[in-house]
């Protein structure tokens, strides 16, 4: 997911996984988005980056434990 | 909405539409959030926790599935509430957003809808892979704190008993139209083998009938019981080649939505799909010890539930952090030491060279996975392997 100096500028969104997975090797394929190829990469990336947009809640902020701070 | 920082810039968790959306440094400001201290350096190609973890709640199930991956038994071993909770606040410590709990049969447990309502107590969705075949309307009530919630349906009708080894079919559909009744989120789980490819059509048509959300269709594996018929239900080199297309077309009859796990990716890569596209949604191989790992009933971090070398403890905190921070050598580092024809492939980095549990039990985990067409092309020496660009 490496960008250039100039894309990092832009607010964007990098990819996107829709669903939950209830599996122990569900992270696969979802067929339906292949099909639609770009144009359905395109139009996710810009409706999420709208939706992302839009919302007003403050964001909360996970994971932060490392080897240190782990409880 | 939560947030993960990752050196690319970040994960946003959305509740709806429900999806893990990675965002690029600017965004993650635009969203309010400040730099982080894990966007400098170089890309370590590794994110810092899974998004998912696979908790293998127990190995406890009465049904006998005469093919089942964790080789489940009635007396088999299972987290404690206690270890449960306990492996949950790891987990939700190193950001890890859904979790899927499964066995054995998790339903067996008395003590699981506990589990799950601490998992969303703390911020993390739980899901669930359920047999069924003890599902009442009260307990599909319970039901409603998951997530997504599949049943495991690998036939209809005799067809069911032909690959579990016994006549569970009636008990598994009513437990979805219980669970249809109060939650959206329903789908089912199909392993797709030598014997059950050619009747997904069936499958994939009681979904749209039962008006549920998703099929996942798994690919048979040599793991558990599984092991000792994995020679005679591993699919022929005409059933993987077809599998992508035949996926896209149940899809398509039932107007279903279709998911084809990890260990299929070699299958679907084979036809070429848009490199860029399959990287925006995720269409990836095998991440074991990336984007998925799994906790076993005896606190076990793993890879992959399927098998894998024990990486830590999950109540050993610093272990854990070591594991996801450097471990799993076992899955992340096949790219780089890859053997034709993988080594050339331009799909490499997504598809990872396949499952490395189905290489395993072929007889060696850093070989290719046999299962991909590309691979048996190479093998049979056929010339005709697709042009790789750079």
């Amino acid at each position: 997911m490496s960008e250039t100096a100039e894309d990092e500028s832009r607010p964007r969104v990098l990819g996107v996984r829709f669903g939950a997975n209830p599996n122990s090797s569900s992270l696969g394929v979802d067929v339906s988005f292949l099909l639609f190829g770009g144009t359905a990469a395109l139009a996710a990336g810009l409706f999420l980056s709208s939706w992302l947009r839009a919302r007003r809640k403050p964001a909360e902020l996970v994971g932060q434990a490392d080897a240190k701070s782990a409880p | 909405m939560k947030i993960r920082a990752e050196w690319f810039g970040g994960i946003v968790s959305l509740e709806r539409p429900r999806a893990l959306v990675s965002v690029n440094r600017a965004m993650m400001r635009l969203l309010g959030l400040a730099d982080s201290p894990r966007w400098k350096g170089a890309d370590p190609e590794r994110l810092t926790a899974p998004t998912e973890v696979h908790v293998v709640v127990s190995k406890r199930c009465s049904a006998g599935c005469k093919s089942c991956y964790v080789d489940a038994t009635p007396q088999g071993n299972a987290l404690s509430l206690e270890q449960a909770k306990a492996a949950l606040d790891r987990l939700a410590a190193h950001g890890v957003f859904h979790v899927a709990l499964g066995g054995g049969e998790a339903t067996d447990l008395d003590y699981l809808f506990e589990i799950a309502a601490y998992a969303r107590q703390i911020g993390i969705l739980p899901n669930l892979t359920t047999a069924g075949l003890n599902m009442t309307c009260a307990m599909a009530e319970r039901c409603k704190v998951f997530g997504q919630i599949n049943v495991s349906i690998d036939g209809v009708g005799a067809r069911y008993a032909d690959a579990r080894g016994f006549d569970g079919f009636r008990l598994a559909e009513r437990a979805l139209r219980q669970l249809r009744e109060v939650k959206k989120e329903v789908g089912i789980n199909c392993v797709v083998s030598r014997t059950t490819y050619d009747h997904l059509d069936e499958v994939v048509g009681l979904a749209r009938k039962l008006r549920l959300n998703e099929v996942e269709l798994l690919r048979f594996k040599p793991a558990g019981r599984g092991a000792k018929t994995f020679e005679e239900e591993d699919l022929t080199p005409e059933q993987g080649r077809g599998m992508f297309p035949l996926a896209k077309k149940l899809m398509f009859k039932h107007r279903m939505r279709i998911k084809l796990d990890c260990s299929f990716a070699p299958m679907v890569f084979w036809h070429r799909p848009n490199p860029a596209v399959a990287r925006f949604f995720g269409v990836v191989g095998c991440e074991g010890g990336n984007l998925l790992a799994s906790v076993m009933p005896d606190g076990n971090l793993v890879g992959c539930s399927f098998g894998g070398p024990n990486e830590a403890s999950i109540f050993d905190a610093e272990g854990t952090a070591r594991a996801f921070d450097r471990g799993f050598e076992a899955f992340r580092g096949y790219v780089d030491r890859a053997p034709e024809p993988c080594k050339s492939c331009e799909y490499l980095k997504l598809c990872k060279g396949g499952c490395r549990i189905v290489s395993q039990a072929r007889g060696d985990w850093w070989q290719p996975d046999p299962g991909c067409p590309r691979v048996q092309a190479h093998r049979a020496g056929a010339a005709k392997l697709p042009v790789i660009q750079s």
